[in-house]
């Protein structure tokens, strides 16, 4: 009897210190985890080269390119997570390396929005560009082009010289020539 | 083989072939002689119609019809061709209905996509496709989509209205006196999913079963020709989720044949394990379901819980549950980095099983309520196996041997030791036991090409790391290929079409079993009562995403 009450004290006690498995919070402990799990899209902005890749065999067009201001990207991709079915295809295809610049696997798998239509069709995936990133890149690319103006100039400039000086070759004719072996001897000199 | 190219020789053909092992193609010139050669097919064996598919082949102004045609115990298949004219006065051709009652249902879909008109067909009708598109012919080519769907809420409420009006009609012609009625059993009954049975009953007894199908009419076959070929995998996928890879490797072959690629050995036994996991994913839930429709849940829920540790394997292959996508045209779509990790899963997935196994025999397969309402219960015999074309585990549970992986070998099956797995009864409870063999069966043909692709690796032969894609060709040349699979509920049949430097399917037909098996529903619950409805349905384990596609 005594033996039996000790028991069931024991018991209670021990089923007391049981970690409440109602209580316990499961929504963010996954029962399996794979790391390829296709789930919310990551979009690099910093590498995405905007090839259209993705948009293009999308199949069922939840990818549209969103123009920049920029040229290189010219445009970022941007998933309508109401239409997208996660199938992985946009991931297959992108062509930077080694990092692709739209990634599912991996990504996570909470999704929650309003259940309304129009909730719905506002679900996007947009990648945050931040200003500064367009302005330096705005910048880098008018240096870019400054550069390359004035190396078109400078090519321009040169070609001109030296047509110039053919002309002026061709004007001379011989005298010309004995001005360069002049010059080549006194090179040689130095 | 010889017989059958004998007979079609004497008729005015086109050409005769071979097309693989297992198949004659022929081209019938004139469509007058349809009847007469089916007729000669059927005396010699071929007594099956396994489905119709038409080809709008709008440049040329023809319709080409396809028939598949089986015989499917001795293993002669016969892919009969006949054109037909497009103008939809002319669109006719004569209906082979009265002598394979298999052709049916797939007669009347050719009706309502494409309209031909099946001449003597017992009840030509609109059929499968949503009612606003009645009359329209939606697979053809020349259908604006875009300007139909532009009155899509209009359309629904005539859908509706019509409904009503229906149900009022029942209610006058059957009246208030007497016992006759006009149930609905489903779409919202728990054990239905979305189909409609109109059940005529007397009292208990059913006197007459009218399925209404459609329910989940996605219009796959022409969402495949709006994708280009790699994208099309998410379309073919999407027949049914409950085996997901199967669907997918039967279009890849297709599309590898028309390529003319072969794909790597490592790439055929992945197809192996892959579609044989999507089986057992499928079967867990028949086995299940069978129980669920009786109302016993607990049995669901073990086999739901099973089905966990399989899902786990695909999303650690693929990265997903369900709509894995996981096998594209050229072999397989995901390298396999860590394979010793992935055997690793599957071997703990099959240990759940094996250690359920003992408990699932004793307590539901030789469950006393079970055996007393299924023993003896909706008996199909071979004869209806042929008649109506009853496929996979519902012909076998007849005691028929009939089996897509052995019959006709695809993937590395041809390489694997397996056998026919039969019942011999043909009643409800082999239905349930036969899924259960079937089971069974699967992860022994796991195992095996488990141990192959080991062998390969180590011997060098096999990387599992590059070796699982070959490069296909962004354009297809201009073909056309039937290709067949095993599928989880029979087998599925895939007819693909393409154009010379087409970047998208030109035609693809899905032919999916479920079709058969709605079809004889009427003549299987006829004279039954209503308690027999959930337990028979269930044993037919129809999937509606593939009845409708």
């Amino acid at each position: 009897m005594f033996f039996d009450i000790i028991e069931k004290v024991v018991r209670v006690t021990k089923a007391l210190k049981e970690p409440r498995i109602a209580t316990k919070d499961v929504t963010h402990e996954k029962m399996h985890h794979s790391p390829i799990f296709r789930g919310k899209h990551e979009i690099r902005y910093d590498i995405c080269t905007g090839c259209e890749a993705c948009a293009k065999i999308c199949p069922v067009d939840a990818i549209v390119m969103e123009p920049l201001p920029i040229k290189r990207p010219k445009a970022l991709p941007e998933v309508n997570l109401g239409v997208c079915i996660f199938c992985g295809l946009c991931e297959d295809v992108c062509p930077t390396k080694p990092q692709k610049a739209i990634k599912l696997s991996g990504g996570t798998f909470e999704m929650i929005t309003d259940g309304k239509d129009e909730a719905i069709k506002e679900y996007w995936v947009k990648p945050e560009v931040p200003e500064e990133w367009i302005q330096k890149k705005k910048k880098e690319e008018e240096e870019k082009a400054r550069k390359k103006a004035e190396m078109l100039a400078k090519k321009k400039a040169e070609t001109e010289a030296k047509k110039k000086a053919e002309e002026a070759k061709a004007k001379e004719d011989k005298p010309a020539n004995v001005e360069n072996k002049s010059e080549a001897a006194e090179g040689d000199t130095k | 083989m010889e017989n059958i190219k004998n007979i079609l020789n004497k008729f005015d053909m086109e050409y005769v072939e071979d097309y693989k092992p297992t198949w004659v193609k022929a081209k019938l010139k004139n469509k007058e002689d349809i009847l007469n050669v089916v007729k000669a097919l059927k005396k010699e064996g071929v007594k099956t119609c396994s489905t119709i598919s038409p080809t709008d082949f709008i440049d040329e102004n023809k319709i080409e019809v396809n028939y598949f045609l089986e015989d499917l115990f001795n293993k002669r298949n016969v892919w009969l061709k006949v054109d037909i004219p497009r103008e939809l006065e002319n669109c006719e051709i004569d209906s082979i209905t009265p002598l394979m009652p298999s052709a049916d249902w797939h007669e009347l879909e050719a009706y309502s996509t494409f309209g031909v008109k099946f001449k003597g067909h017992p009840n030509l009708r609109y059929f499968l496709i949503s009612r606003d598109y009645y009359g329209k012919f939606p697979f053809r080519k020349d259908f604006d989509w875009k300007e139909h769907e532009k009155n899509l809420m209009q359309n629904i409420a005539e859908i509706t209205e019509e409904y009503f009006d229906e149900y009022e009609e029942y209610e006058e012609n059957v009246g208030h006196d007497g016992s006759r009625t006009v149930l609905n059993w489903g779409p919202t009954h728990p054990a239905s999913g979305p189909i409609r049975l109109k059940v005529y009953t007397n009292g208990e007894n059913v006197e007459k079963i009218d399925p209404d199908i459609g329910y989940v009419w996605r219009a796959l076959e022409h969402l495949a020709e709006r994708k280009d070929f790699i994208g099309t995998i998410v379309a073919v996928e999407r027949i049914c989720f409950m085996d997901n890879p199967n669907p997918m490797i039967c279009y890849s072959q297709a599309v590898e044949e028309i390529a003319g690629k072969e794909i790597t050995e490592f790439a055929k036994y992945m197809r192996v394990i892959l579609g044989e996991t999507g089986r057992i994913a499928s079967h867990l839930i028949s086995l299940g379901g069978f129980f669920g429709t009786m109302g016993l849940q607990t049995f669901s829920m073990w086999c739901l819980d099973i089905r966990e540790y399989f899902l786990d394997v695909l999303e650690d292959y693929s990265g997903a549950r369900i709509a894995t996508a996981c096998i594209e045209p050229g072999g397989v779509r995901y390298p396999l980095n860590d394979y010793k990790a992935w055997f690793e899963s599957i071997n703990k997935a099959i240990k759940k099983f094996e250690d359920t196994k003992d408990d699932i025999t004793d307590i539901f397969m030789k469950n006393p309520l079970m055996n007393t309402r299924a023993k003896g219960n909706g008996v199909f015999t071979l004869d209806d196996v042929a008649k109506y074309y009853l496929a996979g585990p519902i012909a076998r549970a007849s005691g028929a041997k009939i089996d897509v992986r052995i019959d006709e070998p695809y993937a590395a099956y041809d390489k694997l030791e397996m056998d026919y797995v039969t019942c011999e009864n043909g009643d409800a409870r082999d239905r349930l036991y036969i899924i259960f063999k079937e089971l069974q069966q699967a992860m022994d043909l796991i195992k095996q090409a488990m141990a192959k692709i080991e062998e390969g690796i180590s011997e060098g032969e096999m990387d599992p790391k590059k070796d699982h894609l070959i490069k296909m060709p962004k354009r297809m040349p201009a073909g056309e290929a039937v290709a067949r699979v095993e599928w989880a509920r029979g087998e599925m049949l895939m007819h693909l079409v393409t154009q010379e430097k087409a970047t998208s399917p030109y035609r693809l037909k899905l032919k999916a079993p479920s079709v058969n098996h709605t079809m004889v529903l009427d003549k299987l619950l006829k004279g039954k009562t209503l308690s027999d409805i959930p337990l028979l349905y269930g044993s037919m384990h129809i999937c509606q995403g593939d009845l409708d596609r």
